[in-house]
């Protein structure tokens, strides 16, 4: 005869069993195509390539390679500057957005607001930045409209320039910042800022006592998705910089395609990574979003 | 609560069809009855108008994988299983460094009208080794100066040094490849490309750095096109034909010339992979490439125009202009073939390369 | 307040509101207006409107093709990645196994993580294991950047009213397997139908990874970059104008699902 509490014992193991069951899949999928392909790139990261064949002894060359060559580490410096100032701009640009539709706009607008702030995200990344090419032509949209209003005699050169890659990405993120800050923004108890303003604090005194306190969690997901996404992405810089601030994705993808050294890839995409990892534990206290 | 029993019906229609459509899509992967080969070439092999006849008339069918410049192919080449490619379009100067890795098989030159090739494009040492011919020739022209007649003089174009003059800071972009590139500075600085060697690249490397301080843009054949048809530069080293034959017709103004100093040729060659398993099909194809319909298709292809190496093309006299077709003689005799770098040299050319770009 | 105050201060929130509305769509208006340029180079002054384009986009077979690769590997990946995120999701809220937060960062973690990073990782591993570049591959990679989101969509509507409905069922003698089948997807489906769009959505729109891994049938982002390398005419902008239709009405298809989910609960 069984005990009861042996029983419930046995359920509750039961139970776990079960639950370990239904999050295997996911946890094994996880492990096999994300943990051991960058654990695969790690290794291959310390092999070296001579000529056609691949050195499989371990070593730190293609480390020492990157850092001290000017040219593969001003890539690194590049990339960092560009995703840190599309990070700020796109962040102070898509926070008033946010705080408008969520505050200024009526509320039975406010979604249909909020819909056609981020249409846009969906059409073709790739077509998207060449786009922004078109725009930015001498003849374009943005420096006709400049010269009709007489603010230059002449058209300004923005393509194919860092300008230009910080112009397409600040595009895109300002849209993808706004729906996250958004999100935080509406979730403010309106009686808080009431209430501030019951307690005498001015209109400025409650944005920056209490309103952005409170959205902060909402500019920390959507900066960090900036951050991200911008310093692994190829294509923008690879479309609008004309090839002449040259950023790591676009190091690494050329040594990926033109010259098939994969180890030397890998020890760059390493880099990227540890990049990315600092700046994330930076930013984790902060990403905690409330849904 | 009663609400929600209604929805489901509709997404499960949705996600029925979404089934459906993803098996109906499975089920037609399934490999299809009809021949194929699989084809590395460079972009002005991927026009349906090209590949469309050649499967309407032998039922095979070509998928291309399109790439640009030798080392991105053998890349593609590496990391791939055996027996995946048929048929390789290789530039003329690296296909003794791709018969070295064996990559090659010999073709037989009855497939095709050897007689109708100039003897300049033929280049028998380029394409022979040991005797046997490994690929054809099939389309050439030429890494020059194209420029903007309205914004800059063809006197200074002429001229090799106005590749890397200061007065034209900001108005140059740069074809983004590096063999072209840096034969042509080569050719410029008076040098010979067939004997360029390792000694050679630190006078190139100069010009080029300063080549560089003016550049506005390095970039791939259609970037640079948007760059020159939009005005944002004036002039594209590396440029010729291919990049404005196809943009004359709507934008008159943009020219290219060969520098005094002499150009640069390209050429490019089309053989069977040594790996292949249908060597028959592929070397139907390369004939079909050769043959005056094929090649009439490929010098005016979508990607980039170019001069067909088979002069019996069947082009009509307005695209023969576009190509300047009576002027070849002088344009052969003014320009020289790419270097053909030895896999040592070419590492060291494409790490100059890569430094170049990070300048 | 007074009356000209509010107008004066509408006015500067319209205003301010159409500046950014301009930015947001100054390049998908000129992307969209060119793919009716009649000339063959899509560059100002604006010459046209003409179909032309789309005949040639749709006439295009490796845009063609693209498209339905896309679609083929964005329905099955999607399809696999909500599920796999709804049974990490169910596991969780219903079961609770010990070490929950680890399991969670665990399967987040791919969302911190940039796909370049994540596509050569695949590369290696797969070239290492003698695999040759494939479509399938896509998926695979695909299936690792969408499972986190569709785990985050999921998990936050298992709630506990759906909890209680499905023990009623488990004390009617249902078994689990019956209990999810029958209780919880029917329950969930609005949100199983959102995360399959979004990570659709972005399966869709995917360029690296697809880059890296294919070779021969390639999906649509990868045939547009080579379009965009190949040649200069606004068959490219046609292209770009209908990934954008497309890819709309997933989205509005997604937002009536939320908005579905929004309405009907109580």
């Amino acid at each position: 005869m069984m005990t009861p509490a042996s029983a419930e014992t046995r359920a509750r193991r039961a139970d776990l069993r079960r639950g370990y069951g239904f999050v295997a899949p996911a946890l094994v999928w996880t492990a096999a195509f994300f943990a051991l392909p960058i654990a695969i790139t790690a290794v291959w990261s310390l092999f070296t390539r001579s000529g056609r064949t691949r050195d499989t002894s371990l070593s730190l060359a293609n480390y020492e390679r990157f850092f001290a060559t000017p040219g593969f580490l001003s890539a690194l410096v590049n990339s960092l500057e560009v995703a840190a100032i599309v990070t700020v701009v796109s962040v102070l640009l898509a926070y008033p957005l946010a705080w408008l539709i969520a505050f200024r706009v009526p509320a039975r607008w406010q979604r249909l607001a909020l819909i056609l702030a981020i249409l846009p995200f969906w059409t073709s990344y790739i077509v998207r930045s060449y786009a922004w090419l078109l725009v930015l032509a001498p003849n374009g949209v943005v420096n006709q409209a400049l010269m009709a209003t007489g603010l230059v005699a002449e058209p300004v050169s923005i393509a194919y320039s860092r300008t230009a890659t910080v112009i397409g990405f600040v595009h895109f993120f300002t849209m993808l910042a706004a729906l996250t800050i958004y999100a935080s923004l509406v979730q403010i108890n309106p009686r808080l800022l009431q209430a501030a303003g019951d307690l005498g604090a001015s209109a400025v005194q409650t944005f920056w006592r209490v309103t952005l306190p409170l959205s902060a969690s909402g500019v920390a997901v959507g900066a960090f998705l900036t951050f991200l996404i911008t310093i692994g992405d190829y294509i923008t810089p690879q479309i609008l910089g004309g090839n002449t601030d040259v950023v790591l994705p676009q190091l690494i993808l050329f040594q990926i395609t033109r010259r098939g050294d994969i180890p030397f890839a890998a020890a760059m995409s390493l880099v990227l990574m540890v990049v990315i990892s600092v700046v994330y534990i930076l930013a984790a206290r902060r990403l905690r979003m409330r849904t | 609560m009663t609400t929600f029993t209604a929805i489901p019906a509709r997404y499960r229609a949705l996600a029925l069809f979404t089934g459906t459509t993803a098996i109906a899509a499975v089920l037609a992967m399934a490999p299809a009855s009809a021949e194929e080969i699989n084809a590395l070439v460079w972009c002005d092999h991927t026009d349906d108008a090209l590949l469309e006849p050649f499967t309407k008339a032998t039922g095979i069918e070509v998928n291309v994988k399109d790439y640009e410049g030798t080392g991105t192919a053998l890349t593609l080449v590496d990391q791939s299983q055996p027996g995946d490619w048929d048929v390789f379009v290789v530039d003329s100067t690296d296909v003794k460094r791709v018969v070295d890795r064996g990559l090659l098989a010999p073709v037989d030159p009855g497939l095709i009208d050897m007689s109708a090739i100039p003897d300049a494009v033929k280049a028998e040492d380029l394409h022979m080794v040991d005797g046997k011919w490994y690929a054809f020739p099939e389309k050439f022209g030429y890494n020059a100066i194209a420029y903007n007649r309205d914004k800059v003089s063809e006197a200074d174009m002429r001229k090799a040094a106005s590749m890397w003059d200061p007065k034209f800071k900001g108005e140059v972009a740069i074809y983004d490849y590096y063999l072209p590139i840096i034969s042509q500075i080569a050719v410029g600085l008076g040098m010979n490309t067939a004997d360029f060697t390792a000694d050679d690249i630190p006078a190139v490397r100069e010009k080029l750095f300063e080549m560089k301080k003016n550049a506005k843009l390095v970039s791939d054949v259609v970037t640079s096109q948007t760059a020159l048809a939009t005005g944002e530069v004036d002039i594209l080293v590396g440029g010729g034909e291919y990049a404005v034959a196809s943009l004359m017709a709507e934008q008159p103004e943009l020219d290219w010339v060969l520098p005094a100093e002499g150009g640069v040729r390209w050429q490019q060659a089309i053989g069977v992979f040594a790996d292949s398993e249908k060597k028959d099909a592929a070397g139907k194809f390369v004939a079909y490439i050769l043959s005056p319909e094929g090649q009439a298709r490929l010098a005016t292809s979508s990607c980039y125009w170019g001069m067909p190496a088979n002069m019996s093309a069947a082009l009509t006299d307005a695209e023969k202009k576009s190509l300047r077709w009576d002027e070849q003689p002088a344009f052969i005799k003014g320009s020289q073939r790419y270097i053909s770098p030895s896999e040592d040299l070419d590492t060291k050319l494409q790490d100059l390369w890569t430094e170049f770009l990070q300048q | 307040m007074t009356g000209g105050k509010g107008f004066a201060r509408l006015i500067a929130v319209v205003a301010a509101l159409a500046a950014f509305y301009v930015f947001i769509y100054l390049p998908v208006a000129v992307l969209v207006l060119f793919s009716f340029h009649a000339g063959t180079v899509p560059v100002p002054p604006f010459e046209g409107p003409t179909l032309e384009w789309y005949a040639e986009v749709l006439g295009n077979g490796r845009v063609t093709d693209g498209i339905f690769n896309s679609i083929l590997v964005g329905a099955l990946s999607s399809l696999l990645a909500a599920g796999l995120g709804f049974l990490a999701a169910y596991g969780m809220a219903r079961h609770s196994p010990p070490g929950s937060t680890v399991i969670q960062a665990a399967i987040m973690m791919p969302l911190t993580m940039s796909y370049l990073v994540i596509g050569l990782g695949l590369l290696i591993l797969f070239s290492s294991l003698g695999f040759g570049k494939s479509l399938w591959l896509v998926g695979i990679g695909h299936v690792v950047i969408n499972l986190p989101l569709c785990f985050a969509i999921i998990v936050s509507q298992l709630g506990g009213h759906q909890a209680a409905l499905e023990r009623a069922a488990r004390d009617l003698g249902a078994s689990e397997f019956q209990v999810i089948a029958r209780v919880t997807v029917p329950l969930i489906w609005p949100a199983l139908f959102a995360a399959f769009c979004l990570a659709f959505t972005f399966s869709w729109d995917e360029f690296v990874i697809a880059f890296l891994l294919t070779s021969f049938d390639v999906t649509l982002p990868v045939v547009i970059w080579s379009m965009l390398r190949t040649g200069l005419n606004p068959e490219t902008n046609a292209a770009g104008t209908l990934v954008f239709l497309v890819s709309l009405a997933v989205a509005v298809a997604f937002e009536l699902a939320i908005s579905r989910r929004k309405g009907t609960s109580p």
